[in-house]
């Protein structure tokens, strides 16, 4: 037992376990990461089925929360803690007790005497207040003319601060994430997102220790907008929205943006992504059964050199069947924001970057049959027959089972697909607007000002680790004639060249102070 | 000048710096080799003027740009090696005058200015949205800033692990050749610990002592160089940090680009340590900053073109 504490107290130990935590990021950053990017992990699985099979046993898909990534930062706490209270002892005492005194101060690394005019006392009475003047501890010998004196404790103190707060810092992070949760909200403009846990819709990621206390706060997007540059690169993502306390006895407008996250009933709110959302309105026999703003997402991943805006919007509208012997529909969705980006692709080929609506085109395409998935989630039409597809245009609505525009002259079409006026239809779909949603990451960390205040005592404490050395001085004077014998003895423990020419100059101090001659002047008495 | 022209003096202003560096490189080389004074001159004039290109290069792109000039990676690389060659300049030619290491510091610069002409060359444009904060200036130039300081202290670690191979060759040789004096009086093959070149009273350089500087003393530089730097870079680590939870709403999340540069961190950390413990010292060390280099690289170069993630630039 002893010998474990002895292995967890040494520097060697602690050493070895930093570096075994960089090993394990490398392979953190080697292989995907569930938390980060879980699509990446089941590719990977696809891929490498023996060795994707080991590593999920191993836990190396989620390096930064598997039990041994765990244990070695927990092994290097307790070694730091171990390594640090007995130096903060040490440090105390050495702080409390004085330089000690030595007797033959001529053994010292760096030697020097000089014959200086004052009497023994008063030399040793002014070299003590030349040392204090130049920030030395200094502790004169109760039986001689002598005194010992050190300098950059400062160091080892620095080196305690940076120490402890690199525990400080580790127990915040710890503590932090695991009370916290981090989600993200998607809302539509107008509509409003409530901070609740069955809101994220599984995908909230919580930490151990989170108790499920959300805020219930209220998140309502009043507006979405973006500025983006000539090549589509984007320049600005702003949400402004107004947030209603659970209680609603508060409320306030706020404008989030990129880099200026909002913070309201101790929950950060940050801009993180954003869409469109068309509305559609889909009536059956004469009944409306659909009519909101739906999010789409991006299937399609644009090709190298393409920007992402170039890509169409992906959604899809399910309509089970009300009766068993009815099929069930499916309505799968493309929108093109920008209908000049889809005639342009049509006629040459080429994306084009949307960034601004302008004459939006939905592509649909009607399936019917049995559905297997009511969610949320992407349409399966494994089980389905593709009845008709076709385009509809902004304002416009389509019966869905032929596949053509209701209402207008075939003149009038520009996608040339008019109805046969008078034929009755049993499933129309009007697409009225369309609107934009924003995706804000929601995150709660309470410890966020205690890891921040760590880290600047780590940098706080590292200049004076780094940089102060520590240095010891004795002094002696002996009588000598009328005056004395200036005797000067030290060494420094880091920075030792430098230590030197600080040597140099003390002694050249001394001397002068106590009335003995300059180094310049002993040049020009020897010459 | 329009964006366009002053897009185009920074292209034509980068290119007179690397061949300037070029030339200082192959100078400080000969110099090493040949040993003739007038060669650390021109090494250390070209590398002036180098330096001069380079600094005009990175103003005019930041003023093409109409932001700071470090957005991406050919920008990143520009402004890192004006800091290398600065620092080089005034940290070793000036202070410690020594002008043998120069060669493999301006390798180091022409690679570092070659891949990012090669490779990563964009024209001056705006930045994504998520780039535009001022913890990003703060950030990326403690990165730049620090990268530069803790490579010329690797490039000094190279060299020293190199010298103290052939100064033990060199004590061995003598060793097997002399005979052993009587009574311990040793000729003293090992050069003495505290040697600086340029001391007072280091001897006049001969010209046999126109070489590597002592073993010792590459170490001294290199861990000067390092100390200086580690405490840049857990900054702008801590600026990033802020800066991420700015922008991201976390600020750590184990991010390729985060991780890498906390590997980086913690091998730094591990030689600092290393030298502070008996029994690392020395050639171990160096090892250790070796290692912490090769991390440095990988942080710099391979998460940002291999590794998807958030600081990608590769998207």
């Amino acid at each position: 037992m002893a010998l474990v504490w002895r292995t967890l107290r040494s520097m060697r130990t602690a050493l070895v376990l930093l570096l075994l935590l960089a090993l394990a990021s490398v392979a953190g950053s080697l292989l995907p990461q569930a938390p980060n990017s879980p699509e990446r992990v089941v590719d990977y699985l696809a891929d490498h089925p023996v060795w994707g099979e080991l590593f999920l046993r191993a836990g190396f898909f989620d390096v930064f929360g598997s039990w041994w990534f765990t244990l070695v930062t927990v092994l290097l706490f307790v070694s730091l803690v171990s390594c640090l209270i007995p130096r903060s002892r040490a440090h105390w005492r050495a702080l409390r007790s004085r330089p000690m005194q030595a007797r033959e101060i001529d053994a010292f690394k760096r030697y020097a005497e000089r014959r200086v005019t004052a009497p023994p006392a008063d030399a040793a009475a002014i070299a003590r207040k030349v040392l204090r003047r130049r920030g030395f501890r200094v502790a004169a010998d109760p039986t001689l003319p002598a005194l010992a004196a050190e300098k950059g404790l400062v160091r080892e103190a620095g080196s305690l601060v940076f120490h402890w707060a690199f525990v400080l810092l580790l127990v915040a992070v710890v503590v932090g994430k695991g009370t916290g949760y981090t989600g993200q909200a998607r809302i539509v403009e107008g509509e409003t997102f409530t901070d609740a846990s069955f809101n994220y819709a599984g995908q909230l990621r919580a930490g151990r220790f989170f108790d499920g206390d959300h805020s219930g706060a209220q998140v309502t997007l009043i507006d979405y907008r973006d500025a983006f540059g000539d090549t589509g690169v984007p320049m600005d993502f702003q949400s402004e929205v107004r947030f209603t306390s659970d209680d609603g006895a508060t409320t306030r407008t706020e404008v989030i943006r990129v880099n200026h996250p909002a913070v309201f009933d101790g929950v950060r709110y940050f801009q993180f992504g954003f869409g469109w959302a068309p509305v559609v309105e889909v009536v059956r026999n004469g009944t409306t059964v659909r009519e909101d703003a739906i999010p789409f997402v991006q299937r399609q991943t644009a090709p190298e050199g393409v920007s992402q805006l170039a890509m169409p919007w992906n959604g899809s509208v399910k309509l089970p069947a009300t009766d068993d012997r009815e099929p069930s529909h499916a309505i799968e969705l493309t929108l093109w924001p920008d209908g000049r980006a889809l005639a342009g692709f049509v006629q040459t080929g080429d994306p084009i970057p949307m960034t601004t609506e302008f004459d939006p085109v939905l592509q649909y395409t009607l399936w019917e049959g049995t559905l297997t998935d009511l969610s949320l989630a992407g349409l399966d039409t494994s089980g389905m027959r593709r009845v008709a597809d076709g385009l509809i245009g902004a304002d416009q609505t389509v019966d869905l089972e032929r596949g053509c525009v209701v209402g207008i002259a075939p003149a009038e079409d520009r996608f040339g697909t008019a109805c046969d006026p008078g034929a009755p239809a049993g499933l129309t779909m009007r697409f009225p607007d369309l609107r934009q949603f924003t995706v804000l990451q929601v995150s709660r960390d309470a410890t966020v000002p205690y890891v921040l205040g760590a880290a600047i005592l780590i940098l706080v404490g590292l200049l004076p680790a780094l940089y102060v050395s520590r240095r010891k001085i004795w002094v002696r004077a002996d009588p000598d004639g009328a005056g004395s014998m200036l005797k000067v003895g030290g060494f420094a423990l880091q920075r030792k060249e430098r230590f030197e020419e600080e040597f140099a100059k003390l002694v050249d101090a001394l001397a002068t102070a106590t009335g003995g001659a300059s180094a310049h002047e002993r040049e020009m008495v020897g010459t | 000048m329009t964006p366009l022209e002053l897009n185009d003096t920074s292209n034509a202003l980068f290119n007179v710096a690397l061949f300037a560096y070029v030339g200082a490189m192959v100078a400080s080389f000969a110099f090493v080799a040949f040993r003739a004074r007038a060669l650390a001159w021109a090494s250390t004039v070209v590398g002036a003027a180098g330096l001069a290109a380079n600094l005009g290069a990175v103003i005019t792109r930041g003023l093409a740009a109409e932001r700071f000039p470090w957005g991406n990676m050919y920008e990143y690389s520009m402004a890192m090696t004006l800091v290398v060659v600065a620092a080089y300049l005034v940290g070793v030619e000036l202070t410690y005058r020594i002008r043998t290491v120069g060669g493999p510091v301006y390798a180091f610069v022409v690679f570092t200015l070659a891949i990012a002409s090669l490779f990563f060359y964009v024209p001056a444009g705006p930045l994504l949205p998520a780039l535009n904060s001022y913890w990003r200036q703060i950030h990326v130039t403690s990165m730049i800033t620090s990268s530069s300081l803790l490579g010329i202290g690797c490039v000094l670690t190279i060299l020293y692990l190199l010298r103290d191979r052939s100064e033990r060759r060199g004590v061995a040789r003598l060793q097997a050749h002399e005979p052993p004096p009587i009574m311990g009086a040793a000729v003293d093959t090992e050069l003495p610990p505290d040697y600086v070149p340029g001391d007072d009273d280091a001897p006049a350089p001969s010209p046999r002592r126109i070489g590597l500087p002592s073993a010792a003393t590459l170490d001294r530089l290199a861990y000067r160089f390092i100390s200086f730097g580690f405490p840049i870079w857990t900054f702008g680590v801590i600026g990033g940090a802020i800066w991420a939870q700015e922008a991201w709403g976390r600020y750590w999340g184990w991010d390729p680009k985060e991780t890498w540069s906390f590997i980086t961190w913690v091998v730094f950390a591990g030689y600092l340590h290393a030298r502070a413990t008996s029994g690392w010292k020395g050639r171990r060390a160096a090892t250790i900053a070796l290692v912490g280099f090769v991390s440095l690289l990988v942080t710099y170069y391979a998460v940002n073109l291999w590794i998807a993630g958030l600081h990608s630039y590769a998207t």
